[in-house]
């Protein structure tokens, strides 16, 4: 057994409750630099929440999250300030499942906007790391149209490029290809599967097992709020463990 | 008719009296209305609630008692404005407090995702409103806002009361000299009416404007 190297971020015990209802229990996960972890299970498995908890958009009841040498305790052991708050989530990105572009700006403005008013970038420097990024995904040509005048794909490749544009050192992905069509979903996918191939650590919720399978290292099965089975990616999907694990992806499979 | 023709020149003073008192209670009361809108979303309980205190006191007292309040009122602490002072301030004030009602229905029309990808973004609370929600839920606002300002430019009459030289008033005295009460009335409420449904119109072009 060789050892990983040092996790750019931990999340150690995370549980997660809306009301009195928890849906994510005692939840812990270490993603090394560059890894790209997929979480799969079914609906109501806590997953998008526990994905949600890292940039702290869904704060964790309790639990910890160490990023980058800082840690990041839940509410109930004393929570973050709003100052930690802004650093955690200028070195993470999200990419969310309706993809949430400002619907007022265009594409290009869509991305410069937290570069400068977040980072501080200047108008101009802010433009062409934009302009940069769009190109990077595919999308040199929409810049100046509005987010409404985009398709499915093209707005969550915008959403993609808005969230690179500010160097995030981790990427969330909150089931990136649900809304859209399948033909529109492999742009997405093509571009998420470059940025893997460049090194970024990206943790994806999905339902792509195809994806899962070929572009992430890691495969986390969760249940009921739960972790309930884990592996290297290829290997959990061909002949996952856990009974739980098996019932889901033959259900998933058979589809 | 040859009366209405008569009255007019004594009138057309007053409506731009009426229109100026308008501006100003827009003026005031807009800007107070979109702070008010923001506040009464504001995380702490501690902010939220003496605006929603403020902001149901604007809409639920009668704007004449406000202005009766501000004119006759405020001198009681020593605040002496004029009548046309006092009236766009009381306007001022209902204004905010309806205002703030219809921008803060905007607001919560913009989608919660929205707000959450400005946050994921690193963006500050206040930037946050500013450049994501605000824009959005002005947009959303600006017909209600146009039906509003209609209803405050016909409310302006209350101004009447504190013995503003309005368009109501001017028309009041007018008669009260020819005893023409009818001439004189209806001359105003159709020089209120042009104004208000001319305002109806545009809004209503531009706002189709927009959707094409």
């Amino acid at each position: 057994m060789n050892h990983p190297p040092q996790p750019l971020l931990e999340a150690s015990d995370i549980c997660i409750a809306y009301g009195g209802h928890q849906v994510v229990h005692d939840v812990s996960l270490a993603v090394a630099p560059g890894e790209v972890i997929s979480l799969i299970g079914p609906s109501g498995a806590g997953k998008s929440s526990f994905l949600r908890s890292i940039n702290w958009l869904e704060p964790p009841c309790s639990g910890t999250l160490t990023f980058d040498g800082s840690t990041f305790r839940g509410l109930r052991d004393g929570g973050v300030s709003k100052r930690q708050l802004q650093g955690l989530r200028r070195s993470i990105g999200m990419v969310f499942q309706q993809f949430n572009l400002f619907p007022h700006l265009s594409a290009l403005e869509n991305v410069v906007l937290a570069q400068v008013h977040a980072l501080g970038r200047s108008k101009a420097e802010a433009r062409e790391r934009a302009l940069q990024e769009l190109h990077h995904v595919g999308l040199g040509e929409v810049t100046d149209k509005l987010p409404s005048k985009c398709s499915g794909g093209q707005q969550q490749r915008i959403a993609i490029a808005r969230a690179l544009a500010l160097d995030p050192q981790v990427m969330l992905f909150d089931e990136p290809t649900s809304a859209l069509d399948p033909e529109y979903a492999m742009d997405v996918l093509v571009t998420m599967r470059r940025l893997a191939d460049e090194g970024m650590t990206m943790l994806v919720v999905t339902h792509e097992m195809h994806f899962a399978a070929e572009v992430a290292d890691r495969v986390v099965f969760m249940a009921e709020g739960r972790v309930v089975e884990e592996g290297p990616a290829a290997a959990l999907i061909r002949d996952p463990q856990h009974e739980r694990t098996q019932k889901f992806l033959a259900a998933v499979k058979g589809r | 008719m040859s009366t209405w023709i008569e009255l007019f020149p004594d009138l057309l003073p007053g409506l731009w009296v009426t229109i100026k008192l308008t501006l100003l209670a827009l003026g005031l009361g807009l800007p107070c209305g979109v702070v008010l809108a923001g506040l009464s979303a504001a995380p702490s309980r501690w902010v939220r609630w003496p605006v929603i205190v403020v902001v149901e006191i604007g809409r639920g007292v009668p704007g004449l008692i406000v202005l009766y309040l501000v004119y006759r009122g405020l001198p009681q602490v020593d605040v002496v404005l004029s009548a046309f002072l006092s009236a766009g301030v009381g306007l001022a004030f209902s204004t905010a407090a309806y205002t703030a009602e219809i921008i803060r229905a905007g607001i919560a029309a913009v989608p919660v995702g929205h707000r959450e990808a400005a946050r994921a973004l690193s963006l500050s609370p206040l930037q946050e409103f500013r450049l994501v929600v605000l824009p959005q839920a002005l947009r959303t606002v600006i017909a209600p806002l146009v039906g509003f300002s209609i209803i405050l430019y016909q409310g302006t009459s209350l101004a009447y009361a504190i013995s503003v030289p309005e368009l109501l008033s001017r028309a009041y005295n007018a008669a009260s000299i020819t005893f023409q009460f009818g001439a004189a009335l209806t001359l105003a409420g159709a020089m209120y009416a042009v104004v208000s449904l001319t305002a109806t119109a545009l809004a209503g072009a531009r706002s189709r404007e927009r959707v094409l």
